[in-house]
């Protein structure tokens, strides 16, 4: 469709100003959060809640890390990284196959598993809780990584299947004339190649993992087996009205996040573009 | 032993078309075999059958005297060059051509030893570092074919290795393909293009393949021989048609009958051709195609025996040469390829004299009539 003149001229000034705001939307509550976080709890009190902190106070973070969040921390980085690694081996071996065996019920199959996104993961938390009590996993750590997994396979196949079918059928047949079996072919040729889709895969379970509330509050129960968003929960009932130092949490919770996302940001993109993109 | 034989290799996809039909052919030891066809002829099919990249067919495939048809492609001592080479993009130039070797558990100094001996022959030394993407498409071409020399093939596999490369560079290639051959005389060469130039420029042995309207006929072998022997000698109107550019003119004419010198014929315009082939089995009065290639028309000051003469339609002038467009000519007009500026222009008429030695008749069936005089 050919856009007129008018129309495009609108467009190069609505796009930027609705761009703005949206910006807006999103960094104020930021903003607020850092700043009110750095306030004395009788600052945030007596101020107006947009004037900077006197002083950059980090009695907050001092209480706050002096509790139980490096406890917090460590089960979040632990359940995360077992759950992102496992997620990445079991879909690139599934998209691997997916895109490139043949076998009877591969595209049933596929859907099937690619349907699995639509499954609202509230239906399935009684079983999940049962189950998890049953295997006597419950209060562990260990409980969330089954969901966790579970819960990121079908996009992380869908992705990763979309991006295996883009490797040329030549490397495989280079392969095999180089001597390589399908597992080496897996191992040696497509995971090496899907490097930019395996970082998607990675970033966006790991950001949902990490935020992860609703399992984490089902699954476990004591301050030493709960992640990080549970953390925002306890410290809610111990610090009461202390929003300073709930605050303190919440941006203490969210820098790795950030400091992952500066750094991969361009991959996400890729990678989703990598996906949905396709000739 | 490194010929290779296949015998009544059937193939088809699904419950389609055969893609490859009733192929019957032997490859002899260190011979350039060229499969040429028009696209979608099977080609690839029928090379890849050899690789072992295809499967699920019927007949049988020999390499040396092993039959190959439950082998591993790793297995067959072959190797690949692809049309779009293949490389693997992750690995620097000298792991590509390392890879299949440390597959096979080759030692260290042995791979070094090969890789270093195959960029020296190719001229990639001060490649090796590279990763596939900082190359150029030339490079890349001679990294796929160093990744098929140090694996030390019987059987060397090409599929249209130059035909992402731009004209100049392809020549250049093509050289060094024949260089390639010329440097592993024990080694056989199958080599897939549907450039008729680099078949005839690097083929001992060409097989052509049929494609086109005849379903039936689709995937079978046209015709196997020497470059030449397609060319003077083409044994269907499909090789006769294929083969040269432009190509052969052909003529719808009538069988009059057999005399000494050859198969004597009339044309539509009148003319009386005598065509030294073989054709008593046909009756007086047959329908039969005259062929010859516009190259072999040469212009003559007056009608005489064994010419033609028509209006001149069109000149194209190319310096060397020029191709007059000739009025007649069923279904493409006659096409003549005469030195210089050919010294006729549009609107004139022209008569050409067609040498007996290079016509070619044809029956009903689009069968070639044997030549009396061997080449
Ligand atoms: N995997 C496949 N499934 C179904 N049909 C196929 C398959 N591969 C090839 N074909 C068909 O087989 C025929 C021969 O294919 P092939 O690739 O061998 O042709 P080709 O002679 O190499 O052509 P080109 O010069 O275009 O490469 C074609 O009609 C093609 O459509
Ligand atoms: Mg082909």
């Amino acid at each position: 469709m050919a856009s007129s003149p008018v129309s495009r001229a609108t467009g190069r000034v609505a796009v930027p100003v609705l761009g703005l705001i949206w910006l807006a939307v999103t960094t104020v509550p930021f903003l607020f959060m850092v700043m009110t976080s750095f306030k004395t709890q009788q600052e945030s009190f007596s101020s107006s809640v947009w004037t900077l902190p006197e002083a950059f106070n980090l009695v907050n973070y001092i209480d706050v890390l002096s509790g139980s969040f490096l406890t917090y921390l460590k089960n979040s980085v632990m359940v995360v990284a077992i759950s992102v690694l496992l997620v990445m081996l079991i879909a690139s071996m599934a998209a691997y196959a997916f895109a490139r065996i043949r076998f009877r019920f591969n595209e049933a199959l596929f859907g099937l598993i690619v349907a699995g996104m639509i499954v609202p993961i509230h239906i399935t938390l009684v079983p999940i809780y049962l189950m998890t009590r049953h295997m006597g996993l419950y209060d562990s750590p260990f409980a969330l990584i089954g969901p966790y997994v579970a819960t990121s396979l079908p996009i992380s196949v869908f992705i990763l299947t979309e991006f295996m079918r883009q490797i040329p059928k030549e490397l495989e047949e280079a392969a095999r004339l180089d001597g390589c079996g399908p597992f080496t072919i897996y191992f040696k040729i497509f995971l090496p190649l899907s490097g930019p889709g395996l970082s998607t895969v990675a970033i966006y379970n790991g950001i949902m993992m990490w935020n992860e509330f609703i399992f984490a509050y089902v699954l476990t129960s004591s301050t030493s087996t709960r992640t990080l968003p549970m953390a925002v929960w306890d410290f809610q009932g111990q610090y009461a009205s202390n929003i300073p130092a709930i605050l303190t949490v919440v941006t203490l919770t969210s820098l790795p996040l950030i400091v992952a996302y500066a750094f991969g940001q361009e991959k996400i993109v890729n990678g989703m573009m990598a996906g949905s993109l396709k000739g | 032993m490194t010929s290779i034989t296949l015998s009544g290799v059937n193939k088809s996809f699904g419950a389609n078309f055969p893609v490859i039909r009733g192929v019957d052919l032997t490859i002899d030891d260190g011979e350039f075999c060229v499969f040429l066809g028009p696209s979608g002829c099977g080609k690839s099919t029928l090379l890849r059958m050899v690789a072992g990249l295809e499967t699920a067919y019927s007949g049988e495939i020999r390499i040396g005297d092993r039959v190959v048809d439950k082998v591993e492609p790793a297995d067959r001592q072959v190797a690949m060059v692809f049309q779009n080479y293949a490389l693997y993009p992750h690995m620097s130039v000298y792991d590509n051509m390392a890879f299949g070797l440390r597959q096979a558990k080759t030692p260290k100094d042995e791979i070094e030893r090969r890789v270093k001996e195959a960029a020296r022959i190719l001229q990639i030394e001060p490649l090796l570092d590279r990763m596939p993407k900082a190359l150029s498409g030339g490079q890349r071409q001679r990294v796929a074919i160093g990744r098929a020399i140090v694996r030390q093939p019987k059987v060397f596999l090409f599929d249209e290795p130059l035909s992402n490369l731009d004209a100049a560079l392809r020549v250049h290639m093509r050289s060094e393909i024949a260089t390639l051959h010329r440097n592993f005389p024990a080694a056989s060469m199958i080599y897939v293009t549907h450039d008729q130039t680099e078949a005839m420029a690097l083929a001992d042995k060409i097989v052509l393949l049929h494609a086109g309207k005849d379903m039936l006929k689709h995937g079978s072998i046209a015709q196997v021989g020497k470059p030449l022997d397609l060319y003077h000698r083409p044994r269907n109107l499909f090789v006769a048609g294929f083969l040269g550019s432009p190509t052969m003119n052909f003529l719808p004419a009538t069988f009059v009958g057999q005399e000494t010198g050859g198969a004597h014929v009339t044309l539509k315009g009148g003319e009386e051709l005598v065509v030294p082939v073989d054709g008593s089995q046909l009756a007086a009065g047959a329908p039969v195609t005259l062929g010859v290639r516009p190259e072999h028309l040469a212009p003559v000051p007056v009608p005489a025996i064994q010419t033609l003469t028509r209006k001149v339609s069109a000149v194209e002038h190319f310096g060397e040469y020029s191709f007059v467009y000739l009025d007649g000519g069923t279904p493409a007009p006659l096409i003549a390829k005469v030195a210089g500026d050919g010294g006729v222009k549009a609107g004139d008429s022209a008569t050409f004299v067609a040498p007996a030695d290079c016509c070619h008749l044809f029956d009903a069936d689009g069968i070639a009539l044997n030549h009396l005089n061997s080449l």
